[in-house]
């Protein structure tokens, strides 16, 4: 199948795996006003570049919490989050979000694209962070790419759930990330709706050879993972590897 | 529900009752400040006259006259003034001087300065005499020398600092000597042909009212001849400087009202349109639309109450405060105690108007879809229909505040065109801005450029809310400062060194050169020569005068000092007609201008005939132009000017003023002058002078205070207006954290945004100010409708730098936590 993707992401080497995400016995505590409220305790993980890995687990046993900690969107209490080789904890905020515009694309399940762009905008915005002027052509094949080639210059607010989300990705793609978190991508779509996203999100790594790490409830879409991390309570309590012929 | 409902937002509620305390609290503390200064006036008035009623009388009033009129008061003390001859002892020369023999007790209000201090409660309780210090000065007296007062010695017991009121400006022409009215009586000077002056000084039991007493006098005395004086008069002795501060004071009023108003608005807005996800939740959950508006009516009932009683303590804090620190700056002496009255009406005003602006978006939540909770990010729009009432409401509050400030109901109502005027044009700009920013933003543009520069025109902009509350919070604010500068600008002006201090009355033609000489050998201005001829009022248009309806009886026995001059003088404008300049001819009709208040008194106006007695000889004149003349300046000033050509030939003489700088070059200048040009007096002015320069002083600082105060009172409006924009531009400036972009790049995009609302806000507000200056100036106060240069850039400079500074504030936050942190936080 024709892939506009493919044309601008180049594929991985077949170099040794060096881990893209490096976790350490990374600790989240919450202090309410009774007690301490222990999110993560102590998780370890790795992950190579091009690789995919799903976290799965109940509501409340720290997935969304270890994704965002990954990502240094937030800070851990104790242990180490290493990304491309750089720890996480060790940046300030301004290094941390330089190195998300490097490395990092993201999906949220609530989409998060800012309201006051159309979508067009939402999709150049990681680009024109970094300087990045005249890649309208390219923001565009990316649209046309998840079907919507005719609401380039909608507001998201125009735009259903599932269209927001298909420009979230587009966002996520335009700067070639490295590693690329998504948080129940598909959690407000219809089965409909979502094939599509998850088929793009898996094409992208394939084909760009970006690694993918997915928070899910969907154990569909965990069985497209290589690599699948159950948790509760606050820690990984299995992991599989999943087989692919 | 509403309580349970504001659980999970105290901090952001407190914010938005912090707009309406401070609101509340400006509101209070300056219709406090003003209610008190107004107070203050008005005992001030009565420490002009000393008295609540003074009754002046060419002849004696008899004991069973001055028992009546006692009857009338708590308290009576006489008085009588006369021309004499005061000798120094031993040998050391003879003037004139004005006697003012006074009855313990009197001035019933305002203090007799003396030096030494004591001396005024010497002469009280032992007898002697206090001067004028210049009068010392001419012959080389001291404190202790004797005097020589008809048949009696007094002792010299100090020199006065500050007079007690006098019966007017030119009592006499000659300085002032006080005594004891017993010892005018053992004098002997008091014989019948005496030039004597009588006066009762009147102070009323409780709070009357000094014009129903003159009046019930009037009508119990209808054939008296008694001139009578209340404080109100007396307020005229300060020309309009009293009557312009406190017209500034109606102003900072209103506008006090207006900010707060608007700074709750803009808290209001934007705490409603934050709970609109949880209105529409409501609404699915199947609550009525009623319900939903009762829900947050309630709430916003509860904080406009808290708020406004809140801000009522706090207005009171600052108005008694400032009554303290202020003290003796005050023009006025004011206890520094709150004004109930005012308390009540501010705090109720404050809470009328909150719940007014709270209605205008709580009106739009019946509109709120239950859709909402699917799709989310609604904002509310619509219901300008539904919400018209509400507008009419807050006009009506505005018209009703803007009406008790001002007594004038045209100027009252100028004020709210003016106010509505402004809203209109700040609301045109900022459509205009809108479209022009999405017209010119082109994709070559840089992105964080055009980033800033869309959020101008984007969905969820804050263009127009931040133009109309903060652009209308400059214009007031600058309004009021401009103002502020214009009348103390004025005020500096009739304190300035051009004022005279020194008059030479009856200086002959022949003489004008020769006593313009010795002021320039003793390195004195010559400020004023001019001419003067004595004359009396015949007959109005062609009626006997005392024949004329209405007229008043002292217009006919009155000895009227004209002038001639082809100019008007700088204190005066024309208020009607034109003044004659060409030379007129003496057989025909003559153009003379009138005083206004003359021109009242005498019931006459443009083309009414007068014909005057010009010492034996009947010449006809015609009012071809009506003068207002500012009184307070204390220069040369005429109720009648003629043109040149008709006087020149009358007897008259000269009168030339100059300005000393101490009662010893005074001195030296009495004595140089009664040497060379004996038939010349001078009157010194210098006491009143300073008495009239420490209030207009004082009032001055007043103006200054309450302007710089206005500035605070416009802090509502600032948390107002960045609470309305906050939430869109912080979950934006998150997501670009979390896309990767740099605090630096947040804050240019913010720093963009808000200079060009900023500089445009300053811009608009700022003319609309100078164009307010520009009228007021003109049609207000009087004065130069140009704008201070300084006032004007300092202005465009701050709101400039409070926007942007207010922007950096959003962003402050979002640059230093974690991302997840404010995304689950929502705020």
């Amino acid at each position: 199948m024709f892939s506009p993707l493919a044309s601008t992401l180049e594929a991985p080497s077949n170099a040794v795996k060096l881990p893209i995400l490096k976790v350490t016995e990374l600790r989240k505590v919450h202090q309410t006003s009774s007690q301490e409220l222990i999110v993560l305790k102590d998780v370890s993980l790795n992950l190579a570049e091009g690789d995919t890995l799903a976290i799965v687990g109940p509501s409340g046993s720290g997935k969304t919490t270890l994704l965002g900690l990954c990502a240094g969107l937030d800070d851990a209490t104790s242990g180490s989050v290493e990304l491309d080789g750089m720890a996480i904890e060790s940046l300030d905020q301004d290094e941390r979000a330089a190195l998300r515009n490097r490395l990092v694309g993201f999906v949220f399940q609530s989409f998060q694209l800012i309201p006051t762009l159309t979508a067009v905008e939402n999709v150049l915005v990681p680009l024109e962070l970094r300087g990045e002027s005249g890649k309208q052509a390219e923001a565009e094949r990316l649209l046309n790419e998840v079907g919507l080639g005719d609401r380039m210059d909608h507001y998201p607010l125009q735009l259903s759930g599932g269209e927001q989300q298909r420009v979230a990705l587009a966002r996520a793609f335009i700067h070639r990330p490295k590693i690329l978190f998504a948080d129940e991508p598909t959690g407000n779509l219809d089965s409909a709706t979502s094939e599509p996203i998850v088929e793009m999100l898996f094409r992208l790594n394939r084909e760009a050879g970006t690694a993918l790490v997915l928070v899910t409830h969907d154990p569909d879409l965990a069985a497209k993972a290589r690599r699948v991390v159950t948790m509760s309570g606050g820690t990984i309590v299995s992991e599989v590897e999943n087989e692919f012929s | 529900m509403g309580w349970r409902d504001s659980r999970s937002q105290r901090l952001r509620l407190v914010i938005f009752s912090l707009a309406i305390v401070s609101g509340v609290a400006a509101l209070t503390a300056i219709h406090s400040l003003k209610a008190s200064v107004e107070r203050g006036i008005e005992l001030e008035a009565k420490s002009l006259l000393g008295s609540d009623l003074r009754v002046s009388s060419r002849q004696v009033i008899k004991p069973d006259e001055i028992e009546s009129l006692a009857r009338r008061a708590e308290r009576v003390s006489r008085e009588v003034g006369f021309p004499s001859m005061l000798r120094f002892l031993p040998d050391r020369g003879a003037r004139l001087i004005q006697v003012r023999g006074l009855e313990e007790g009197y001035p019933f209000y305002g203090q007799v300065e003396t030096q030494p201090k004591e001396a005024w409660e010497k002469l009280r309780l032992g007898g002697g005499i206090l001067l004028e210090p210049a009068v010392l000065d001419q012959f080389s007296a001291k404190i202790g020398d004797e005097v020589e007062l008809g048949g009696i010695r007094l002792k010299i017991l100090g020199v006065i600092e500050k007079a007690a009121p006098r019966g007017n400006r030119f009592s006499g022409f000659a300085p002032e000597v006080y005594v004891q009215l017993g010892d005018i009586e053992r004098s002997g000077l008091l014989g019948k042909n005496s030039m004597a002056s009588y006066q009762l000084h009147l102070k009323i039991l409780g709070v009357g009212d000094s014009e129903d007493l003159k009046q019930s006098i009037r009508d119990e005395f209808p054939k008296s001849r008694w001139r009578m004086e209340t404080p109100e008069n007396r307020r005229e002795n300060l020309g309009d400087a009293l009557e312009n501060f406190q017209k500034f004071l109606g102003l900072i009023a209103l506008a006090s009202l207006a900010l707060g108003a608007i700074g709750v608005a803009g808290a209001v807005q934007a705490h409603i349109t934050r709970r609109i996800s949880i209105i529409a939740v409501l609404r699915c959950l199947g609550c009525p639309g009623n319900l939903a508006f009762g829900i947050y009516f309630a709430q916003a009932l509860v904080l406009g109450l808290l708020g406004s009683l809140l801000g009522a303590g706090l207005g009171i804090g600052i108005q008694v405060g400032l009554l303290e620190a202020l003290g003796d700056e005050l023009p006025v002496s004011v206890a520094p105690s709150p004004e109930w009255q005012v308390v009540i009406q501010t705090t109720a005003t404050g809470f009328l108007v909150c719940c007014g602006f709270a209605l205008l978006p709580l009106l739009k939540i019946r509109g709120v879809s239950p859709a909402v909770t699917l799709r989310g990010g609604a904002r509310l729009k619509g219901g300008f229909w539904r919400t018209l009432p509400v507008y009419f409401l807050l006009l009506g509050l505005l018209v009703m505040v803007a009406r008790a400030n001002d007594p004038d109901w045209k100027r009252a109502m100028a004020l709210v065109g003016a106010i509505v005027a402004a809203f209109v044009i700040l609301t045109a700009v900022a459509r205009l801005l809108m479209a022009v920013a999405r017209r010119l933003v082109g994709k070559r543009l840089p992105y964080l450029p055009r980033q800033g520069v869309s959020n101008l025109h984007r969905p969820g902009n804050q263009t127009l809310l931040f133009l109309l509350s903060l652009g209308l919070g400059t214009f007031l604010v600058v309004t009021i400062l401009s103002a502020g500068k214009l009348l103390n600008d004025r005020l500096t002006l009739q304190q300035s060194d051009k004022s005279p201090n020194l008059y030479l009355i009856d200086v002959q033609p022949d003489q004008v050169s020769g006593v313009e000489s010795v002021l320039r050998k003793n390195d004195l201005p010559v400020l004023e020569s001019v001419p003067m001829v004595t004359m009396r009022v015949q007959a109005i248009r062609g009626v006997e005068v005392g024949k004329v309806e209405g007229v008043p009886g002292w217009v006919g026995r009155r000895e009227f000092r004209s002038t001639y001059r082809d100019r008007l003088n700088f204190t005066e404008t024309i208020v009607e007609g034109e003044l004659a300049t060409g030379k007129a001819d003496p057989a025909g009709i003559v153009p003379i201008s009138l005083e206004e208040k003359i021109a009242r008194d005498m019931k006459v106006g443009i083309g009414d005939e007068i014909t005057m007695d010009v010492q034996g000889i009947s010449i006809r004149t015609r009012v071809t132009s009506i003068r207002k003349v500012d009184w307070s300046r204390f220069n040369l000033n005429f109720f009648m000017v003629f043109p040149p050509g008709v006087l020149e030939d009358a007897p008259g003489f000269n009168v030339v003023t100059t300005r000393t700088q101490s009662p010893e070059a005074s001195g030296e200048l009495q004595r140089e002058l009664a040497a060379g040009f004996a038939n010349v007096t001078a009157i010194d002015l210098t006491q009143i002078l300073k008495e009239v320069r420490d209030i207009l002083g004082k009032i001055s600082t007043v103006i200054t205070v309450l302007a710089g105060f206005s500035v605070l009172a416009g802090l509502p409006i600032l948390i107002g207006t960045l609470m309305n924009g906050r939430d869109v531009r912080l979950k934006e400036s998150v997501l670009l954290r979390t896309l990767g972009a740099s605090a630096r790049q947040v804050r240019v995009i913010l720093v963009i945004e808000y200079a060009t609302l900023g500089v445009l806000t300053a811009l608009t507000g700022v003319l609309l100010a100078i164009g307010a200056n520009a009228v007021l100036a003109v049609f207000v106060f009087k004065g130069s409708p140009w704008p201070d240069p300084l006032l004007i850039s300092s202005a465009l400079g701050a709101v400039t730098l409070v926007s942007v500074l207010g922007g950096l504030a959003l962003s402050r936050g979002v640059c230093d936590h974690p991302p997840l942190e404010i995304l689950r936080g929502g705020s």
